[in-house]
C-alpha cells in the first residue's frame, strides 16, 4: 500500500467530510474502489467522511481519471460550486499524472493541471485502505 | 379618455350619495315614473347597497384608468368606448335599485354590456367568440331564474317594491319561500360563479381585455353575492338551516374547486379566473355561517359571519382588481398571458412586478395586508361557532373550517407559481426578453388598487364602521359586533381582537431589525455572485427552469381524481429501427372537470338533435310544399275524425 501523498487537510474539515465524487474521465477502476471504500466492509463513514449528490452539499471533491478534454469546464464549475473552506483529493495514478492515458488525444491533463489539488492517493487503483487513510488525514478520526 | 372622465364622474357622484348614506343610516330614495315605460325607475340605495357602490367604485377608476393605456390592445374601438361607461354606471346603479322591474332591467343591462365588452377583441381571436357564447348563455339563464324567483314572491305581495316584497314575505308559506332562494341561489351564483355555474369565468376572463376583466371579477361578481345577501337575508328576511347549509356547501365546492384549478392554470388570467371562484366559495362560506347562526339564533355570530362575508367582498376586489389589472400590464409589455411564455418580469418591470408580488401576497392572506383581515374574522365566526346546538350546523362548521384551511394552502401554491414562474427566473420568450415597463398610468391604476390592500390590511378600523352599518341594514335588529378602538378592533361578546397596525409595525420592525443585525453582526466576507448549480452543463437556457406546469405537478398528482388531466405522448421512430427516435410530443392539458361532466353531454345531445332536424330542411322547395300539403291532410283528418 503506497502511502497518500499528503495528509493534511483545512483544520474546519476535521470530523465531518462531505464529498462530491467528480468523475473526469476515469476508467472506473477508481469508482470500484472509492465504492469499497464506502462499502460495508471498509464503511469510510465510520471515520466522518461521506459521499453526497452536489458540490452545493460539499466539503470538498473526489475526483478520478485523467481529465478529458470535455470534462475540464465541468470539473471547474463544479469546483467553483462548492463552498469555502473546501478540499480536493485527487485519487489514482491518472488524477495525479495521467498514467497510461498520458499524452492521449482526447485528455486535458492531470486534475492538478485543471484544477488545485490539497491531496492525491496514488494507485491503479488506489486500494481502499489507501483511499481511507487519505480520508482520515482529513477528518482526524 | 373621455370614456375613463365619465366613469370617474359616475363613479364620484355615485359614491358620494353612498358615503352620505353609510355616514347617516338613512336610504337615498329616488323615484321617477317617466324613465322606464309601465313601471318607472325606483332607486333605493340602502346602506346595504351602499356599500356595494362603494366596492364598484374602487374598482371602477382604476380599471378605467388602466384601460387608457391598455387601448391599443383590446379596449380600442367606438364600441368599447362607448360600452365601458355604460357598464360602470350600471354596476353602480344595480345595488341601488329598489324594485324588481328597475332591478331586472339594470341587471341585464349590466349582462348584456359586459357580454359586448367580452367581445372586445372578437375579431383577433376565434376563442373569444366561443367564450362570448357560453357567458351569454349562462347569464342569461341566470337572469331567467332570479326573474322567476322575484315573481315568485311579487306574485304573493302584489306589488313590486323590496320594501312590500319584504313585507309580504313573512306571510309566504315556507315551501314558495324555499323555492324562490334555490332558485334565485342558482341565478346570482350563476353570477357569482359558484361551482357547478363558473364554467363561463375561465373562458370569459381570460379573453375580455383586463381592465374588463378586473371589473367583472371585482364588481359584477360581488354584485352576485349583493344578490344573494339581498334575497335571502333582506327579502326573505332569513330561512331554515338548511338553505344555509346548501350555502355552505355550495361555498365550500366553489373554494376548493377553485383554488385547485388555479393550482394547476398555466394561463395567468384563468388562473385569476378561478382564484375568483375560490374567494366567491370563501364569501359563501361566510354568508352560510351567518344564516346558520341566525336559523340557530346566535345574531352575534350572525352579524360576524356577515362583517366577514362583506370584508372578504372588498378585499378580493382589491387585491383581484389589482392583479387582473397586472395581468393586463404583463400581456401589454409581451404579448402573452401563458406563464410558460414569461419568466425574469421583475427585473425589466421592476414597479409593475414589485405591484404584483404585493397583490398576490395580500390574496394569499399574508398579514399585514388586507386578506389576512377577511379570514381572520371569517376564521373567528367559524372557530366560536363550532359549539350552536345544531346536529347539522356542528357537523357542517368544522368541516368549512377544513376546506378553508386547505383552500388557504392551495391559494398559495397557485399564486407562488404566478408570482415566481412568471416575474422571477429566466425569460422564456422573446416576448417576455424585449418586455419594457409599462405606461405611468397603468402603474398608477394597479398600485392604487394595491394601496387599498396595503390600507385595508393596516387600518381595517378605517372602514368596519361602514360594514357594520351595511350588516345593521341586512340583518334587522342586530348590533354592534365589532369594536373599534384607535387602531385596533375587538370582538363584542366573543373572545377575540386584533391590532394590525402593531402587526404591521412588528413585522416591519422584524424586518428592518433582522436587515440591520445581519449587516452589524455577520462576519462573513461580502458574497459572491455565481451562476445557478447546473451539473457542471456548460449551457444552461430558460428551458432549463421550472414551468408553470412542471410546478403544479404534485398537486395535479395528488388530486388526479378531480382534475383528470389529459396527457398526450407521441414518440415516432426513425424508418430504419425503432432504436431511433425521430421525435418525441407531448402535450398536457387540464379541463374543467365540470363542464366536462355536467355541461358537454348536454351540448352534445342538442348538437345531435340539431343535425338530425337539419334532415327535415334540406332546401327542396317540393319538401316544403309536402310538408305544408301533409300538415292540411292531417288536421284536416282530425277535423273530419273528431266532429
Amino acid at each position: 500500500m503506497a502511502p497518500a501523498d499528503a495528509l493534511e487537510g483545512p483544520p474546519e474539515l476535521s470530523g465531518s467530510l462531505q464529498l462530491r465524487h467528480v468523475d473526469a474521465g476515469s476508467c472506473n477502476g477508481c469508482e470500484l474502489e472509492i465504492a469499497s471504500s464506502f462499502g460495508p466492509v471498509y464503511d469510510a463513514e465510520r471515520f466522518g467522511a461521506r459521499l453526497v449528490a452536489s458540490p452545493r452539499h460539499a466539503d470538498g471533491l473526489l475526483v478520478t481519471g485523467p481529465v478529458t478534454k470535455n470534462m475540464a469546464a465541468p470539473l471547474t464549475k463544479t469546483l467553483e460550486a462548492t463552498p469555502r473552506p473546501r478540499v480536493v483529493i485527487a485519487i489514482g495514478d491518472c488524477a495525479r499524472n495521467c498514467g497510461v492515458f498520458a499524452g492521449g488525444y482526447g485528455v486535458a491533463g492531470a486534475v492538478g493541471d485543471v484544477v488545485p489539488v490539497d491531496v492525491s492517493v496514488p494507485g491503479c487503483p488506489p486500494e481502499p485502505t489507501a483511499i481511507i487513510e487519505a480520508l482520515r488525514g482529513i477528518t482526524r478520526r | 379618455m373621455a370614456a375613463a372622465l365619465l366613469c370617474w364622474g359616475a363613479c364620484g357622484l355615485e359614491a358620494a350619495a353612498a358615503v352620505r348614506v353609510l355616514a347617516s343610516g338613512h336610504p337615498v330614495v329616488l323615484r321617477s315614473a317617466e324613465l322606464l315605460a309601465l313601471t318607472g325607475v325606483n332607486i333605493v340605495l340602502t346602506p346595504l347597497g351602499a356599500f356595494f357602490v362603494l366596492l364598484v367604485a374602487m374598482v371602477a377608476v382604476p380599471a378605467t384608468l388602466h384601460g387608457i393605456g391598455y387601448a391599443p390592445h383590446g379596449l380600442s374601438g367606438r364600441m368599447a368606448a362607448c360600452t365601458v361607461p355604460i357598464f360602470v354606471t350600471v354596476l353602480l346603479l344595480v345595488p341601488a335599485a329598489g324594485s324588481v322591474a328597475t332591478f331586472m332591467v339594470l341587471w341585464e343591462l349590466m349582462a348584456l354590456s359586459s357580454l359586448a365588452l367580452v367581445l372586445a377583441d372578437q375579431a383577433r381571436r376565434e376563442s373569444v367568440r366561443s367564450a362570448g357564447t357560453w357567458y351569454a348563455v349562462i347569464t342569461h339563464v341566470g337572469a331567467a331564474l332570479i326573474l322567476v324567483a322575484f315573481l315568485i314572491l311579487a306574485a304573493h305581495s302584489g306589488s313590486q317594491t323590496f320594501v312590500a316584497l319584504r313585507t309580504s314575505a313573512r306571510h309566504l308559506a315556507l315551501p314558495w319561500r324555499s323555492l324562490a332562494f334555490v332558485v334565485a341561489l342558482v341565478g346570482f351564483g350563476s353570477k357569482a360563479g359558484v361551482v357547478p355555474f363558473h364554467v363561463w369565468l375561465p373562458k370569459a376572463h381570460p379573453e375580455a381585455p383586463s381592465p374588463v376583466s378586473a371589473l367583472m371579477s371585482g364588481a359584477m361578481v360581488a354584485l352576485g353575492v349583493y344578490g344573494i345577501v339581498l334575497f335571502g337575508d333582506v327579502l326573505l328576511g332569513g330561512g331554515p338551516v338548511w338553505w344555509w347549509l346548501v350555502v355552505l356547501a355550495l361555498g365550500a365546492a366553489s373554494a376548493l374547486y377553485g383554488s385547485l384549478y388555479a393550482a394547476s392554470s398555466t394561463d395567468l388570467k384563468r388562473l385569476l379566473a378561478y382564484s375568483t371562484t375560490d374567494n366567491v366559495g370563501l364569501v359563501l362560506l361566510a354568508l352560510g355561517a351567518s344564516g346558520l347562526f341566525a336559523a340557530t339564533r346566535h345574531p352575534l355570530l350572525a352579524a360576524l359571519g356577515m362583517v366577514g362575508a362583506l370584508v372578504l367582498l372588498l378585499n378580493h376586489a382589491a387585491f383581484k382588481g389589482a392583479l387582473f389589472l397586472s395581468a393586463g400590464s404583463v400581456q401589454t409589455a409581451t404579448g402573452s398571458r401563458d406563464l410558460d411564455q414569461l419568466g425574469g418580469l421583475l427585473r425589466r418591470m421592476p414597479q409593475s412586478g414589485a405591484l404584483f408580488l404585493v397583490a398576490a401576497a395580500a390574496i394569499c392572506a399574508l398579514p399585514p395586508l388586507n386578506g389576512f383581515i377577511g379570514e381572520w374574522l371569517l376564521f373567528q365566526s367559524l372557530l366560536h361557532g363550532v359549539d350552536i346546538g345544531n346536529t347539522a350546523g356542528d357537523v357542517a362548521i368544522p368541516l368549512a373550517v377544513a376546506a378553508m384551511a386547505l383552500t388557504a394552502g392551495l391559494t398559495v401554491v397557485a399564486f407562488v407559481k404566478a408570482a415566481g414562474i412568471g416575474f422571477l427566473g429566466r425569460p422564456r420568450s422573446t416576448g417576455a426578453e424585449s418586455a419594457t415597463e409599462v405606461p405611468g398610468t397603468m402603474r398608477f391604476a394597479v398600485g392604487l388598487l394595491v394601496g387599498v390592500c396595503v390600507v385595508l390590511g393596516v387600518l381595517p378600523t378605517l372602514i368596519l364602521p361602514a360594514v357594520e352599518r351595511a350588516v345593521r341594514a341586512a340583518l334587522p335588529g342586530v348590533r354592534q359586533v365589532t369594536l373599534t378602538h384607535g387602531v385596533g378592533l375587538q370582538l363584542v361578546g366573543l373572545r377575540g381582537m386584533l391590532e394590525p397596525a402593531a402587526l404591521a409595525a412588528a413585522i416591519v420592525a422584524a424586518v428592518a431589525g433582522v436587515t440591520a443585525l445581519r449587516r452589524i453582526l455577520s462576519r462573513r466576507p461580502a458574497p459572491t455572485v455565481v451562476e445557478a448549480w447546473g451539473c457542471g452543463r456548460q449551457l444552461q437556457t430558460a428551458r432549463m427552469q421550472y414551468t408553470a406546469t412542471s410546478f403544479a405537478e404534485p398537486v395535479g398528482r395528488v388530486f388526479d381524481d378531480v382534475l383528470r388531466p389529459v396527457h398526450d405522448l407521441d414518440i415516432s421512430h426513425a424508418a430504419e429501427s425503432r432504436y431511433f427516435v425521430e421525435a418525441v410530443s407531448y402535450r398536457s392539458a387540464v379541463d374543467d372537470s365540470i363542464e366536462r361532466v355536467l355541461y358537454r353531454p348536454p351540448i352534445a345531445a342538442v348538437r345531435r338533435w340539431g343535425q338530425l332536424a337539419r334532415h327535415l330542411q334540406p332546401g327542396s322547395v317540393h319538401r316544403y310544399l309536402a310538408y305544408g300539403f301533409g300538415a292540411l291532410v292531417v288536421v284536416l283528418a282530425a277535423v273530419a275524425v273528431l266532429r
